[in-house]
């Protein structure tokens, strides 16, 4: 049973950070309808950037924390305005590899900036073990599980009762319109951009505090492509259910069936899904037919 | 003065070219390549060979991305399952190298087919997931197997000996990879031509007329699946039989954005373009150690530390830059070319 337990807790905790990316993918699409495969990436820079800036102000989080929300807001706002935007209104196509080609100088950037060895990204705080109910869990696991419910309740009401939250909904569910009714659809985008790379940054950062930070954290946008697919593109909160139940489920195949079925788990899942629901648990159903 | 050229039958229209000087050409660029691996150096002609194998993978993708207009982020699934489907019968159990490029295409065409048919609902980005979810599975699945596959070990293979020619020395393997090119640009030239071809493109321009004008889309996505992926296993196996390994390290998924370069780089959708992209994409990080090499001194410097990383940064900065700026590839730049000259000084 606490073998059950621990599996699920563990599970938890690495599916609120994918739930936590996956929130950004929806926050992009819903905002710009593409969906951006250099997600990981984004996070992994920010997630370096952090680290940088810890070896350099000598550990104070919170110092740490501001300093990399700022950078990866102005990161997300650079790229939406160089990259994203002179090839908004092309086909799929286009906007997809567009975000490939993004995500594969992003990556290798990494490597090229810094260097291929992993890191620990300590600022003190995050490790220390806590022990909940027999199960031993890091500071940062729960830690990381709050984030995301405090980030799902923002939204709700950032996307209720705020101004441009309504306007984001608004540019999200038809922005000819919208623009119509004098909503500025750029600057929603921009901030759509902005605020997906912050939680995405978040989520790299945990990562990195959590278990280690290496040029390999890309693979978490892949991990969290799943689970946006499984709670629907275009459901913000729905992605972040997707996430969590996608690192369960990971854990629990890795636990039960065999380790190495563990990093595929989630794709396993994702061609199941789109199979059966192409839109997800939340998503929107659209109505096309072939 | 010249106003255009006019066509009036359908042989005309679909003709591969109608004039002597391309013809002339042609031949020439042949007689070229069959006797240019006698005299390159051994570097020039493994360029060369990675071009030849590179432009069989990239004309398979083009069936598919380019005519049917199926985003597939897949490629490197296929190359894989290609290059052990050649790998594990002829170097591990001694079958035949003929039954092994041949398998080398069926099992990449009946793999396709589990992709294919789940994947039939889905359009565009998702069809970008599940493919890339595919290749992700298929790299799982090699290194879970390895009783079969021998998992991370990977298996040596030699060079092979056809029919009883033997293509141990470099230069005649660079004549199969460059046959297996021509081939393959002729078979995708002539399938474009077809009633098959044409419903590709149909597809791919608009599916909701293309289904109202008789195009079963069901079968015709499924049959360009197949056959995408049939040429792309041939390549994955030539592939790893210039590597003499097969590993799954040896085919990073670097090669599936590579591939979606390609064709973007030479231009969407034609023959041509994949191409004139494949000799791009290859010599890019070579002409660019050139350049850096004027430079000379820290740059060169930078260059050999960083080089790998330096290469994939290329390979994206040279996807988006061509989105942005000349979305048409080389071979819309060669059209604008040859219109310009043909109707200077005037315009259009």
């Amino acid at each position: 049973m606490t073998f059950l337990t621990e599996l699920i807790v563990s599970g938890l905790a690495i599916g609120a950070i994918y739930g936590l990316i996956a929130m950004s993918f929806a926050v992009i699409y819903k905002a710009t309808g593409l969906v951006n495969f250099a997600q990981g990436e984004v996070a992994m820079i920010v997630a370096y950037v952090a680290w940088t800036i810890s070896v350099h102000v000598d550990g104070n989080p919170f110092v740490v924390a501001a300093a990399a929300i700022v950078f990866a807001g102005l990161f997300g706002l650079a790229i939406e305005r160089l990259v994203i935007r002179p090839m908004m209104g092309e086909p799929v196509f286009t906007t997809i590899m567009v975000t490939i080609g993004l995500a594969v100088v992003l990556r290798s950037s990494i490597v090229f900036l810094w260097d291929a060895y992993p890191h620990a990204l300590d600022l003190g705080v995050g490790q220390e073990i806590l022990e909940v109910g027999g199960v031993r869990l890091r500071s940062g696991q729960v830690a990381v599980f709050l984030i995301l419910i405090a980030v799902i309740v923002g939204f709700f009401i950032f996307f209720r009762r705020s101004r441009f939250g309504v306007a984001m909904r608004a540019v999200a569910s038809d922005d000819r319109t919208a623009l119509l009714m004098g909503v500025s659809t750029a600057r929603v985008q921009s901030v759509a951009w902005a605020v997906a790379t912050i939680i995405s940054g978040i989520a790299g950062v945990m990562f990195a505090i959590i278990y280690e930070l290496s040029p390999v954290m890309f693979t978490l946008g892949l991990k969290a492509f799943p689970a946006t697919i499984l709670g629907g593109l275009d459901s913000v909160l729905g992605t972040a259910f997707g996430g969590l139940v996608i690192g369960t489920a990971e854990n629990l195949v890795g636990g039960y069936f065999d380790p190495r079925m563990k990093e595929v788990a989630g794709f396993i899942i994702i061609i199941l899904i789109l199979m059966v629901r192409p839109f997800g648990l939340f998503g929107t159903r659209r109505i096309e037919r072939v | 003065m010249r106003s255009g050229y006019f066509k009036e039958t359908i042989a005309e229209q679909i003709a591969l070219t109608d004039s002597w000087a391309v013809r002339a050409w042609v031949i020439a660029l042949v007689l070229a390549l069959i006797v240019a691996p006698f005299y390159l150096n051994p570097f020039y002609l493994s360029l060369l060979t990675t071009i030849a194998i590179t432009v069989v993978g990239a004309l398979g993708l083009n069936v598919l991305t380019g005519w049917t207009g199926l985003i597939s982020l897949g490629h490197v699934g296929f190359m894989l399952l290609g290059a052990y489907a050649y790998a594990i019968p002829v170097a591990l159990h001694g079958y035949d190298p003929l039954v092994g490029l041949l398998l080398a295409g069926l099992v990449p065409a009946l793999a396709s087919l589990l992709v294919g048919v789940p994947s039939l609902r889905l359009t565009g980005l998702y069809l970008a997931i599940t493919t890339l979810a595919f290749s992700f599975i298929i790299n799982h699945l090699i290194l879970s197997f390895d009783g079969f596959t021998r998992g991370a070990r990977g298996i040596f293979v030699n060079r092979p000996t056809i029919l009883g020619v033997s293509f141990q020395s470099d230069a005649a393997f660079a004549l199969l990879c460059l046959g297996f090119a021509a081939a393959t640009l002729l078979a995708t030239l002539n399938l474009r031509r077809s009633r098959i071809g044409r419903a590709f493109v149909a597809i791919r321009d608009n599916d909701t007329a293309a289904r109202v004008m008789g195009v079963n889309l069901h079968a015709y996505k499924l049959f360009a699946f197949v056959t995408s992926s049939f040429i792309i296993g041939i390549s994955g196996a030539l592939y790893g039989i210039f590597l003499s390994f097969v590993s799954v390290d040896g085919f990073p998924f670097v090669l599936s954005i590579q591939a979606l370069a390609i064709l973007i780089v030479g231009g969407l959708g034609t023959a041509l373009g994949a191409v004139l992209g494949s000799v791009f994409i290859v010599l890019l990080p070579e002409v660019v150690n050139l350049g850096f090499g004027v430079l000379g001194g820290e740059a060169a410097r930078a260059i050999s530390t960083g080089a790998h990383e330096l290469k994939s940064m290329l390979y994206g900065l040279v996807i988006i830059l061509f989105l942005r700026f000349q979305p048409h590839g080389l071979v819309g730049l060669w059209r604008d070319l040859k219109r310009g000259w043909v109707n200077w000084p005037l315009r259009y």
